[in-house]
């Protein structure tokens, strides 16, 4: 046994009917090191914050590009909307080819 | 030793403690004390306020129930460059050439060697198809900038109806201004955190999103086909007759409704900004009132009968003339005289000396004051002639029609209202008063819009309103239908409407020649005004046509041939059954 070990296997560290045996690490962390480790701890949780934000931040970027898409598609969809408009006008109608083929009818009358 | 190490080991400790408390205190006040305005300058660097524009209303009409569109609208784009982004100015040039020669913006192409600008606008109005040409090019430095403008797929057709969007997004004239409001929308609101590009970014608890209301799409009374098929008849006789200009209003009876509503000359609204006599975006039918002559006769007999001063049966010594006060009217021509003509031949010949007889009946025997009382009842009070009908279009005024207590509206005044001269009424005033006549009695509002046209495609359609329930009687409507078809079977247009139950009447008013103030014959208003073509009306024409230069009696010659093509082709448009 280590002197470590012996030296904690003292009375007052023992109680009755209880075998128990506590082990501590051989390595004892002194106060520099665990501000290093907090330090250290806190800049990670600090990244991963601002890798979430980011993430977040590029959802605006992503969004624009949908909204730009949507904008692009409903410009088309009124484009073609105000072409078909424009051939079924009247007086393009009038003036076309096909109904230059077509005559007026003389007379209309009505079944009795 | 020890004391010196010790007294300078503890004053470093003081001091690096003192240097500690500056900056606690300097970090209090800056994020404490400052916090507000620190947080507002951040806020007014980070945040933006996006006003989200809405989309302007469209307009529709219809076409035997099937809804058409009249004015869209297009997105467009504003081409342009960044001088400092531009590396090949050639290239440029060469694709907007290409791509827009007619939107170039003159003299903009040199801009684009100075280096000091950074934006320079190279075309206008660029089309979707344009615009695609210009992404698919991809040159550094050249860009788009979105727009919307108004198209009007037909044409000029219904311009002084619809009126037009000016430079502002602003209504002017027409629809497109009295549902400004309705058609414009509301704006919507962005504020939120965004780059330097401003664009939006979703961090942040403060942003706030109020979506843009887009403008009502409006769906109209007017039917695309009859609005075409009286401009088109209006166009062809203003121009033979080298007429100063003319309108055509067709109305359901019904309903108020307006089919059509054309005006010659005209113009088209995508090109308000040539237009360059201001004349032609006013809508004649409702803002220039006139004295409308002989189409008054039909309700001057209508008056007579339901006020019970006279009756079907009622005959009159016509002598060609008639005295009242110290004036003489006569008739247009003086034959026939008869002393025992009839309501029939009132209408059939237009006779002045008729309805003055009407007006001395409802007086008792003589135009006085109690005539003039009754006369006022019916027009001004009953048919709302003299004053504004309410029509949901821009422009309407109310014209003049003189009260009988007033030192202008005497018996001679009246004597001349009665057929139709010595008041200024509109076009739509009359054909209003007119379809009262032969729809029962009732006085609708006359209005263009049906109603709202939601996004699925339904139209929310608005109740036609009355203004007189009851302004004559059913009987003496039916009574009025009848005289109105024998004034017109028995006249001159004798055959002309194959069978079906037609009626109308002539008006040929004289205008006052400003040199002289005095009426002049050498120039007239030409006007016809009927209605058709079942027992139960289904239209009502009503031709106006100024100053025509063709012989005969300008309401026969120029406004009555337009009213019978009309009025046959649209028997055939609507696809109506002959009654007899």
């Amino acid at each position: 046994m280590s002197t470590t070990h012996s030296a904690l296997l003292t009375k007052s560290s023992l109680r009755r009917n209880q075998n128990t045996a506590r082990f501590a690490a051989s390595v004892s962390l002194g106060p520099i090191t665990n501000i290093v480790m907090i330090v250290l701890m806190v800049t990670v949780l600090g990244l991963l914050y601002l890798g979430q934000i980011s993430k977040k931040s590029s959802y605006g970027y992503e969004m624009n590009e949908i909204q730009a898409s949507i904008a692009e598609l409903d410009a088309k969809k009124r484009d073609l909307e105000i072409e078909n408009a424009r051939l079924q006008a009247l007086e393009r109608v009038k003036t076309s080819s096909m109904t230059a083929s077509l005559a007026s009818p003389s007379k209309t009358d009505y079944a009795q | 030793m020890l004391d010196i190490k010790l007294h300078r080991y503890t004053f470093l400790r003081v001091m690096l403690l003192l240097i500690g408390i500056v900056f606690v205190m300097r970090l209090f006040y800056l994020q404490v004390i400052k916090h507000e305005d620190y947080l507002m300058k951040a806020n007014n660097l980070q945040i933006s306020k996006l006003t989200i524009q809405p989309e302007r209303g469209e307009i529709f009409a219809k076409e035997r129930g099937v809804v058409v569109p009249l004015v869209l609208n297009e997105q467009v784009y504003t081409l342009f460059a960044d001088p400092q982004e531009v590396r090949n100015t050639s290239e440029v040039e060469a694709l907007v050439r290409r791509v827009a020669a007619k939107e170039l913006v003159d003299d903009s192409l040199p801009l684009l060697k100075n280096k000091k600008s950074r934006y320079v606008v190279l075309a206008r109005q660029v089309t979707y198809e344009q615009a695609q040409a210009v992404k698919k090019a991809d040159i550094p430095g050249v860009g788009l900038q979105a727009g919307v403008r108004r198209v009007y797929p037909e044409g000029s057709m219904a311009a002084q109806t619809l009126g037009y969007v000016n430079g502002e997004n602003k209504g002017q004239y027409g629809i497109e201004s009295y549902y400004d409001q309705e058609l414009t929308g509301t704006s919507g609101m962005l504020e939120a955190v965004t780059d330097v590009r401003r664009i939006p970014l979703t961090v942040g608890t403060t942003g706030v999103r109020v979506p843009a209301k887009d403008g009502d799409d409006l769906v109209l009374t007017i039917d695309r086909g009859i609005q075409a098929k009286a401009e088109e008849l209006l166009k062809s006789k203003v121009e033979q007759t080298k007429a100063e200009s003319g309108s055509v209003l067709v109305m359901d009876p019904q309903t108020g409704s307006v089919l059509a509503m054309a005006n010659f000359p005209t113009y088209r609204p995508d090109e308000y900004f040539k237009v360059k006599d201001y004349q032609a975006f006013n809508n004649a039918i409702i803002n220039s009132p006139f004295e409308a002559g002989s189409v008054i006769k039909p309700l001057t007999i209508g008056v007579g009968l339901d006020s019970g001063a006279i009756g079907m049966n009622m005959t009159f010594n016509n002598t060609g003339s008639v005295r009242v006060d110290d004036r003489t009217i006569k008739n247009v021509e003086i034959a026939p005289t008869n002393p025992a003509t009839n309501l029939s031949d009132i209408l059939r010949y237009s006779l002045n000396t008729g309805v003055v007889h009407i007006l001395q009946q409802m007086g008792g025997g003589q135009v006085n004051r109690a005539a003039r009382d009754k006369t006022y009842e019916y027009f001004y009070n009953r048919l709302k002639l003299g004053q504004e009908l309410g029509i949901d279009v821009d422009g309407e005024v109310p014209g003049t029609l003189i009260a009988p207590d007033k030192v202008q509206g005497n018996n001679v005044r009246y004597a001349n209202m009665v057929f139709g001269q010595g008041m200024d009424v509109t076009m739509l005033q009359v054909a209003t008063a007119f379809s009262a006549l032969v729809n029962g009695g009732t006085v609708y509002q006359p209005r263009v819009v049906e109603g709202v046209r939601a996004v699925d495609g339904t139209v929310t359609s608005r109740q036609p309103q009355v203004l007189t329930a009851q302004a004559i009687t059913p009987q003496t409507s039916e009574l009025m239908k009848y005289l109105i078809r024998e004034g017109r079977i028995h006249g001159a247009f004798k055959g002309l409407d194959r069978g079906f139950y037609v009626g109308g009447k002539t008006g040929t008013s004289q205008v006052i020649d400003p040199k002289t103030g005095e009426y002049t014959d050498k120039e007239t208003i030409g006007t016809y005004l009927g209605f058709g073509a079942t027992t139960t009306p289904q239209y009502v024409i009503m031709v106006r046509v100024n100053k025509p230069h063709i012989g005969g009696y300008s309401g026969t010659t120029a406004a009555a041939p337009i009213f019978n093509e009309l009025s046959n082709w649209l028997i055939d448009y609507m696809m109506l059954r002959p009654q007899e």
